[in-house]
């Protein structure tokens, strides 16, 4: 089953810590978002396989804007 | 009670390899900190004569008298750095904190007899009245080590006078002794004037063989120049008076002792005074522990040194502040108070030493979608919304009526803005928390893990709390400011901006501007800053926070002013359900 990482809130991606095809486990570190000043991890919901990244480092995103795909 | 207190909810996770390998750069950042501190605290104590000059004439350092006196161990050293006026010796020439004296905690104070031979100087007032204050919140003994040679005259005009000058602490001893906290005094030396005070303001007086005290010493006692002026004459006069008092200052043992008997016993030695002080400590009322203690006494399961590894330098980053808590608490427990309300901010009971605290925290991170209920925006941890707000102003409440002491934590960016915050009432909230603080007369105490910025700093039992906030500590990761530098240099300059832009002129000397005060800023926040201005009353390492825990609540639960039956608490029942 395909899981949708989305954005939770406005804000600009300063890392991606993984790549397409990597294995991750819940609460691991997908992405680092910078907002209000502050940074924040955005965590695997569960464990699966990344499917698709569709953000790089210094893209602005929106708030849920899908970010990448698990499966 | 023992249900609820025995065994509570455990807390926190192991570090995992990958956290301590990400964290490596951070405790590198956080150590250089500690390094730059370090240097500065050997600095203050290297302050004024060195130790062996002293020595070499039969007189202890102040810090030689503290090690002698205080049980190995409990020394929880506060005001440090702290030189608000930039005295020239880099002190305030008192040295002072917390620590356990035969068994019994004491809040410790001593003149730096190195310095000035333990004059008044510039910022020490204001040092002492902390200090004073300090054991007025956790209701327990105040010990000095006296040895003040009076005002650093050359600067009278920065020490003697003023609401808050050196006249104060006297003020201070007779309100502490009208509350029945009793103040013991160790006395050393030439105490004239300012110093006799010091020497006799306290409760109960045990001189060295040497020491004097007196409303004015030798150099008053010698006399004014009748003339006005001064003139080879008068010279020669001052001289011969000089050697006389030099010689029998006022004062001394034979007339404090043997005709007034101020002073209530005299010692030969260091040893004998400072034992004397012992003596007094082993005999000063105390629960014992177990009366209120709710458990046993258990070391946190996780070890407090790993916080450097949780909280992170980089003031951007997150981190879970439940992870910071299970390094502090005994067993690594906790009982959460409305785990499902206000997630910004977490409130419980813990153990401290076996004895009941309540904890307060920001959270760090995203807030759950939906949260602020009030607003279209997110949340995001360090921030306080209305339900935080609410949260915090019940459990203080509740606090307040079962008597548990608080101990904060705060790394906070504000209160949230803007016209959604307005209408949420979170101003009012706000005042209402402090409100809230007062009406509690219960000691607490802050540790500024990061961030202390905007109202929330206030609020969130920040030193302003005069009547509740016992002390405030740092940290190497710690912060105090109105607001992040580049908030402050965007709210002055901004309007300048647009009008430099409309005009056509270059924008370069504006930028220049707004560098400058983001600079800035970043100077006057820093750990060291903060200490020596007194923003905290010290910067601890993370590792030692636990311990200044266990000391306030130790101090807390000694000798209370009031307290509640365990069986008739009602916090641990709302926590329960």
């Amino acid at each position: 089953m395909a899981t949708e990482i989305t954005a939770p809130m406005a804000g600009k991606i300063i890392e991606v810590k993984v790549k397409v095809g990597d294995s991750v486990q819940e609460d691991d570190e997908l992405f680092t978002l910078e907002a209000m000043k502050m940074e924040m991890p955005i965590v695997a919901p569960a464990a699966g396989t990344v499917k698709e990244i569709k953000v790089e480092a210094g893209d602005a995103v929106e708030g849920d804007q899908v970010l990448a795909i698990l499966e | 009670m023992w249900p609820y207190f025995k065994k509570m909810t455990p807390l926190g996770k192991p570090l995992t390899e990958a956290q301590i390998k990400k964290s490596e750069e951070s405790v590198r950042q956080i150590r250089e900190v500690e390094r730059d501190l370090a240097q500065r605290i050997e600095k203050v104590k290297n302050a004024g004569l060195p130790a062996e000059q002293l020595n070499a004439r039969g007189e202890w350092t102040v810090y030689q008298r503290l090690e002698y006196l205080v049980d190995p161990g409990t020394w929880c050293p506060l005001h440090t750095l702290f030189d608000p006026m930039d005295e020239e010796s880099g002190t305030t020439g008192v040295v002072d904190g917390i620590g356990k004296i035969s068994g019994k905690w004491a809040v410790i104070i001593g003149f730096d007899n190195k310095v000035w031979a333990g004059a008044w100087v510039a910022g020490q007032a204001e040092n002492i009245l902390r200090v004073t204050d300090l054991a007025k919140r956790l209701h327990v003994p105040l010990v000095w080590l006296v040895n003040c040679s009076g005002v650093k005259l050359p600067e009278q005009e920065k020490v003697y006078a003023n609401r808050r000058g050196n006249g104060t602490p006297f003020y201070r001893h007779a309100e502490l002794e009208k509350l029945g906290i009793p103040v013991l005094a160790g006395i050393w030396g030439t105490n004239p004037a300012g110093g006799g005070y010091q020497g006799i303001s306290p409760t109960y007086l045990i001189a060295h063989k040497n020491a004097n005290i007196a409303v004015g010493g030798g150099g008053i006692v010698s006399g004014m120049s009748p003339k006005g002026y001064f003139d080879e004459e008068g010279a020669e006069q001052i001289i011969e008076a000089t050697r006389k008092f030099k010689e029998a200052p006022p004062g001394r043992v034979e007339i404090h002792y043997g005709a007034t008997g101020f002073f209530r016993e005299v010692y030969d030695t260091e040893e004998g005074v400072l034992d004397a002080l012992k003596k007094h400590m082993s005999e000063m009322p105390a629960y014992n522990p177990r009366f209120f203690r709710v458990a046993e006494p258990a070391e946190p399961r996780f070890p407090p040194e790993e916080i450097e590894r949780i909280v992170p330098f980089n003031q951007k980053a997150s981190y879970s502040f439940e992870e910071v808590l299970a390094r502090l608490t005994d067993n690594s427990e906790h009982m959460e108070f409305r785990p499902d309300y206000g997630p910004e901010v977490y409130t419980g009971l813990a153990k401290v030493d076996g004895y009941l605290v309540g904890i307060i925290g920001n959270r760090q991170g995203f807030m759950p979608k939906g949260y602020p209920e009030y607003a279209p925006y997110p949340g995001i941890g360090g921030k306080l919304y209305r339900q935080g707000l609410i949260k915090m102003n019940e459990f203080v409440t509740l606090c307040g009526r079962d008597r548990i002491p608080i101990i904060w934590f705060q790394d906070t960016t504000g209160i949230d803005v803007g016209d959604y915050a307005e209408k949420a009432e979170l101003l009012a909230l706000g005042q209402a928390l402090i409100y809230s603080i007062e009406q509690t007369d219960i000691p607490m105490m802050l540790v500024v893990l990061r961030k202390g910025t905007a109202a929330a700093h206030y609020i969130m039992g920040g030193p302003n709390a005069n009547n509740h906030n016992a002390f405030t500590l740092g940290t190497p990761t710690t912060e105090i400011y109105v607001m992040h530098g580049e908030t402050a240099a965007v709210a002055t300059y901004a309007r300048r901006l647009v009008k430099e832009k409309d005009a056509g002129r270059p924008l370069q000397p504006i930028i220049d501007k707004m560098n400058e005060l983001a600079r800035h800023y970043y100077e006057k926040s820093r750990p060291a800053y903060c200490a020596k201005m007194g923003f905290v009353d010290e910067i601890v390492s993370f590792a030692d926070i636990r311990k200044y825990m266990v000391a306030f609540t130790g101090c807390v639960y000694q000798n209370p002013k009031s307290f509640c039956p365990h069986h008739q608490m009602i916090l641990p029942r709302v926590i329960k359900g």
